[in-house]
Formats: C-alpha cells, structure tokens, sequence
C-alpha cells in the first residue's frame, strides 16, 4: 500500500470505520443514505448522531 | 416566492449574469470575464454545475424533506469540507440543465419535497444559474437558500424576496480562524453584515458547525453576536464534523457527545433558542 494519504476525486464516497466501531459516511448520497437506513433502521436524525457505535452520516461544507 | 419577485427573477438572472463580466459577486473580487470563459476563485466560468441532487430529511425540524440541490463552486477553502472535491473540480460536474431540473423538481415536491434547498459548493457563485431555475418554478415553491454566506451586497439584492429561509453557516467566530481554516480573514465581517440583511429579508435559521477545540474561540463569540443582534433566532448546533484527512489547521478529532452538550447548554444561558 502506497504511504501517501488518499484524496477523494469527484465522484468517490467516503467510509470510515472509527476505532470505537462508528462507521462514518462522508456526504453520502441518496444510494448512501437508503444503506444506512438498512444498516440502522431504528435512528431516524442519522446525521445529528455520534455516539459510539453508532453509523454517522455527515455533511460539513 | 415573493410574487414581485418572482416576477424578476428572469430580469434579475440576466443581471447576475451581465455581473460576471466582471466578477465581484463575492468579496474575493476577482474581476475576471467568467462569461469570456476565465475562472474565478471560485474554478467556475459562466456555467452552472450541478454534481447531486436528493431528497433528504436530515435538515432542520419544519424543511423536510428537503430537496437539495449541490451546486459545484465554491468562494471558501473550508480545509474541512465533505464535498471539497467537487470545489477544487467543478468541472468535473454536469452542466446545469435548467430544463431537466425542472423535471426533477417536480417530481421531488410529488415525492414529498417541502422545501428546495440551494446548497453546494456555494450557491451564491451560481446566482446566474440559480435565478435562470427559478424563473421557470412555480411561485410558491418553498426557497432555502443553504449558504456560507460569504457574498458582496448584490447577491443580497438580487435573491430578495426569492428565498423563504436563510439557513446560514456561521463557521468561524474570529478573523484568525477563519482565516486558517476557510481562507478568509474578512469572512466574520462580511458574513454578519449578510445574516442581518438575512434576518431582515425572511425567516431564518443559523447554522453553526461545531469543532473539538473552537469554543472559546469560536463558538462563544458567534453566541455573544447572536444574543445581542437577534435573540429570537433560531440556532442550529452542527455536531457532525469530519476531521480532514490530513488536518492542518482544522482540528483532527470527531466532536464527543459531552462536547455537543456543553455547546447547547452554552447557547442556551445565552437565551438562544436552539433548534434541531
């Protein structure tokens, strides 16, 4: 694996898996958000949560 | 939509578009031809683009669903932003359609849109494009207009009366951060300036991102500005930062549940009324 840090081009998505176990996705889209909702179908505000363990959707501009 | 408005919006979009001969819609000024094809700070020239659009309910309580529209462009340098890539490449997203847009449009408000949300990127830097769409919506299409909020006065004059609900993002509290962070030292002034026009124009709702380590510098000034300028507004604490990948003037960790607590509670001891 190359050392250099990866930069998104238009058009990636983002996951991160936190060492706590969230899963964070980063600007997801619609085809994202439908996956959380599966993945965490419980938590309706996705975007306002993190706590631990939890799927964080985000959107910082 | 204000119906007077509404009725110049196509009026207002040639001048928007007329004013990229000599770009200064925003405080960058850059002066260039964007309609000769010369790109200003913002990588943009006189097209519009649009790299997503969705319907999407994780907005503030009272715009959802919402449908929003991310426009490419943009006049910050948010080392933090989600959607830098499409900032740094706007290029790289489809040419504005006003057209086909306004197909999808409708189809979102059958889907239950309640709200059209102008975000990107920064709307502002696509106020031509922007003008163009509506123009061709119906009037009572609910307008929100999602911005840093980083803008020159014609911006101002040319979106009165076309957007119910400012939904502003105050993100730094002080010159030096902003200037680190965004790449704007001027960015707290002439925001200000833009969110009490906002406030005098129609409804509005402030919106703060919070970052691990900005409290005293940050969010306790944008407090103190909002409970002394506009009390009765309505604040939006954003806890769901991502730390960049290779942070070097943001901070590098996620914002902890007592952190988010501790901001609230902060906003509210100053009499704000903060919303979610």
């Amino acid at each position: 694996m190359k050392n250099k840090t990866y930069k998104r081009k238009p058009g990636d998505f983002e996951l991160r898996i936190l060492a706590d176990g969230r899963l964070v996705m980063v600007a997801p889209d619609e085809s994202l958000l439908q996956i959380a909702k599966v993945l965490q179908p419980n938590n309706e505000k996705l975007s306002h949560q993190m706590k631990r363990g939890q799927l964080c959707p985000t959107h910082n501009r | 939509m204000d119906r007077t408005a509404y009725r110049q919006a196509g009026q207002r979009a040639k001048h928007a578009r007329n004013a990229l001969r000599n770009c200064r819609l925003c405080p960058r000024n850059c002066g260039v031809d964007r309609t000769a094809g010369h790109l200003g700070y913002c990588r943009l020239d006189d097209s519009n683009r649009c790299f997503r659009e969705m319907l999407y309910c994780g907005e503030e309580t009272g715009l959802n669903p919402s449908h929003q529209i991310y426009f490419a462009g943009c006049n910050l340098a948010c080392e933090f932003c989600t959607v830098a890539e499409w900032n740094h490449c706007p290029q790289a997203a489809k040419k504005l359609n006003t057209e086909q847009l306004k197909l999808k449009i409708d189809q979102r408000k059958r889907q239950g849109a309640k709200t059209l949300n102008l975000l990107g990127g920064e709307p502002a830097v696509n106020l031509h494009g922007i003008l163009e769409l509506l123009a061709q919506l119906d009037c009572d299409t609910k307008v929100v207009w999602n911005s840093n909020m980083y803008y020159n006065g014609i911006v101002n004059d040319l979106t009165a009366g076309l957007v119910d609900v400012y939904l502003p993002d105050f993100k730094c509290g002080n010159a030096d951060c902003a200037e680190k962070m965004l790449g704007a030292a001027d960015y707290v002034e002439v925001v200000k300036q833009n969110i009490l026009k906002a406030h005098r124009q129609g409804e509005i709702i402030v919106r703060h991102l919070l970052m691990p380590g900005h409290s005293d510098c940050c969010l306790k000034p944008i407090l103190a500005w909002l409970a002394k300028e506009m009390p009765d507004v309505k604040l939006s604490l954003r806890a769901d930062y991502v730390p960049p990948a290779t942070a070097v003037a943001s901070p590098p960790l996620y914002l902890e549940e007592e952190q988010r607590q501790a901001a609230v509670e902060l906003a509210e001891d100053a009499g704000l009324n903060v919303i979610l």
